[in-house]
């Protein structure tokens, strides 16, 4: 981004929802206050969760230099967790999209975040997610969000995606398993799997027995001598504001890191390719 | 022995030719007026027994008369009427169905059910009345002795060294002193109140939050966690309670101490704990229950049953651990419970003493599961001083080790 200051135009004709709202005049702030300053206001303004949720790693597919993924790796991940007794449940779903801004003053393009990000999530149907990641801001609307946008004309949906795919239960695990893919396309981009913990919901706590869970998942993947292996990246919940407490914010946060990932990773194939 | 004779004539005389013609109730009071008779019929073949081994044994003896002979005579053909009577009113009461239940499965039996003769000999004359209750076909006598079976069977289980010598209370405290010996001889057994089980133990663990309730307002709380979990959670400075402030819950006033029901131990972000006492205000343990700090609801109590298959395996194990404090400790139970449940704050960051890791797969449940057993023989709560002093097993790993 050039320039000390970001200045995002909005039409207030209309009723937007109150966090928006203080979203969108954030934005204007956060250079003149300094982007710290915004996470604390921010912070504020982020609602506590009503209900205490279980905390979950989001792993993603890393395949190995040279290789890609396919769908029998898909095939041979669920089958992994079949084969550590994973019983499956029944099928999942979740949305994300990159939206870019409706410009009409070319010189102020460059102004704009490159990536803002929305994202549905399956067990928070009335919600939906917004994540800013080189300025650190996840924010939680109402669903009807998307509405608003429509028809303000603001934002654009430029790529949108699906990570879908069917959950397993194995005791007090949950895992998800599911492909990436372009809404309205069968080309698979990637593989993610989410594995939640059910009885703890701080993330200190959990942390041990999240990494040993890790470990022994990544073991019985190597066993069947895939060309690739799951990685997990843990992002700076403080920097978003967030805490030890595990919320549906945190889960939009570590999407937004996968989806980088998977770009970066995309990219370096393409760029081996020329 | 004229006398059954005639009985018996008169009995066949007033044997009614068949009983489709007659209602429910009628055939009812038939089959019971049977079954008396019957009982009387079976007194006269045992009287009738004895005579004849009587008779046996005054012709054993050197006699110059034929009466023994008579005796016997008159005896066999006496035991035979009977058994003949006794056939035919065993063959009246089977077509009835007293015997077995075709009553019920005749259509119009308003309801009504035969008097049943049970395996032991019992009768059981208003057996439709305990169909009512439940309890249909068995007598008082099996059920006692399916009772006492139970029983035995629980306290093998449960106590396998316990001979009757402990149950006496002389023998108790005399255990209790002997156990005490091995530990800090003085603390534990001056722990006579609540209120001191529970200011030492908040001394002597640092992350612990407790708290009382008296029942009906622990239901109250249960029913609104985990929300009010959240306020005293993770945000908020390590909260101590000290003194006299120990028995007051997060929201109430003042528990007065003799009526304290359940006590709940939290460690905030890892489990709850609830244990209930009984009588109300002593220091006798009852029942515990572990949950998730997240799990809210009004099945949350001691004799309840966590959502989560970790902290319900705790709770098998712990309800093993309870037992063992009563029977073996019984002044110090609650102490040495409480602080033996204070041993699973590490529940999920201390790995096995035996293998090493944090998770293993249970064969037996097919689970990956954290270490879910501490061990409760000899164990001492003096030396809780350090988190890591105690150890801790996975379900399968304790199999050479007495807990």
């Amino acid at each position: 981004m050039t320039g000390s200051t970001k200045r995002h135009r909005i039409a207030l004709n209309l009723q937007i929802p109150v966090l928006f709202l203080h979203f969108v005049s954030l934005l204007r702030f956060g250079s003149v206050i300094g982007v710290s300053s915004v996470r604390r206001q921010f912070a504020s303004f982020c609602p506590s969760p009503d209900k205490t949720m279980p905390l979950k790693w989001v792993l993603h597919w890393q395949p190995n230099a040279g290789s890609t993924v396919n769908s029998q790796i898909l095939n041979e991940v669920s089958q992994c967790v079949e084969s550590i007794n994973g019983v499956k449940e029944g099928r999942w779903k979740a949305t994300l999209t990159y939206y870019r801004p409706v410009i009409r003053d070319q010189s102020s393009a460059s102004e704009f975040p490159r990536d803002f990000i929305g994202m549905s999530l399956p067990e928070q149907p009335n919600k939906y997610y917004f994540i800013i990641r080189v300025q650190r801001l996840v924010l939680e609307a109402d669903s009807s969000i998307q509405m608003i946008m429509e028809k303000l004309q603001s934002y654009k949906s430029r790529v949108a995606l699906n990570f879908e795919g069917f959950q397993y239960q194995l005791g007090d695990f949950q895992l998800r398993v599911g492909k990436v893919v372009p809404t309205h396309s069968e080309n698979l981009r990637g593989i993610v799997m989410e594995v939640e913990y059910l009885p703890i919901s701080s993330m200190d706590k959990s942390r041990q027995v999240m990494e040993e869970f890790v470990d022994i998942w990544k073991d019985a993947v190597s066993k069947r001598s895939l060309p690739g292996y799951f990685m997990h990246l843990e992002p700076n919940f403080s920097e978003y504001g967030l805490g030890d407490h595990y919320t549906p914010q945190h889960t939009a946060v570590q999407y937004a890191y996968v989806m980088a990932q998977l770009i970066a990773s995309a990219q370096a194939v393409q760029a081996g390719r020329n | 022995m004229q006398h059954h004779l005639q009985h018996q004539t008169t009995v066949a005389a007033s044997t009614p030719p068949s009983k489709t013609g007659d209602a429910p109730p009628k055939q009812v009071a038939l089959a019971l007026e049977r079954l008396n008779h019957a009982t009387g019929v079976i007194a006269n073949i045992r009287l009738g027994a004895d005579r004849l081994i009587e008779a046996l044994f005054f012709a054993a003896e050197p006699h110059k008369s034929s009466k023994p002979v008579d005796l016997f005579i008159k005896g066999d053909s006496a035991m035979r009427q009977h058994l003949q009577e006794l056939r035919s009113i065993g063959k009246q009461l089977e077509e009835s169905g007293v015997l077995n239940e075709s009553l019920k499965s005749r259509g119009n039996s308003w309801g009504l059910h035969m008097p049943l003769v049970c395996p032991d000999g019992a009768v059981v004359a208003y057996a439709w009345k305990r169909q009512l209750a439940g309890q249909a076909g068995t007598s008082a006598v099996d059920r006692t002795r399916l009772a006492l079976k139970a029983f035995t069977d629980q306290k093998r289980h449960f106590f396998p060294r316990l001979d009757d010598g402990l149950m006496e209370s002389a023998s108790k405290k005399h255990c209790g002193a002997r156990a005490f010996g091995e530990n800090n001889q003085d603390e534990p057994s001056n722990y006579k109140t609540l209120h001191d089980v529970l200011t030492c133990l908040e001394k002597e663990v640092p992350n612990l939050k407790t708290f009382t309730y008296e029942r009906v307002d622990w239901l109250k709380r249960a029913s609104t966690l985990p929300a009010s979990a959240n306020d005293n959670s993770m945000e908020e400075p390590k909260h101590h309670f000290h003194g006299s402030s120990l028995l007051r819950p997060a929201s109430q006033g003042v528990v007065p101490s003799d009526k304290v029901a359940v006590i709940e131990l939290l460690f905030p972000s890892i489990f709850r704990a609830v244990v209930s006492v009984h009588p109300a205000g002593s220091i006798d343990p009852d029942a515990v229950a572990f949950f998730s700090p997240d799990e809210g609801g009004s099945y949350i109590h001691a004799q309840g049953s966590s959502v989560s298959h970790v902290f319900r395996l705790i709770r098998e194990h712990a309800a093993l651990a309870l037992q063992y404090f009563i029977g073996i400790q019984n002044e110090t139970a609650l102490y040495s419970l409480l602080h033996w449940i204070c041993t699973y704050q590490t529940l999920f960051s201390k790995a096995c003493s035996k293998c090493g890791r944090l998770l293993a797969m249970d064969k037996q449940s097919a689970l990956l599961l954290p270490p879910v057993y501490r061990p409760y023989k000899n164990f001492s709560s003096k030396a809780s001083a350090g988190e890591n002093d105690h150890a801790a097993y996975h379900i399968g790993c304790n199999s050479d080790e007495p807990l």
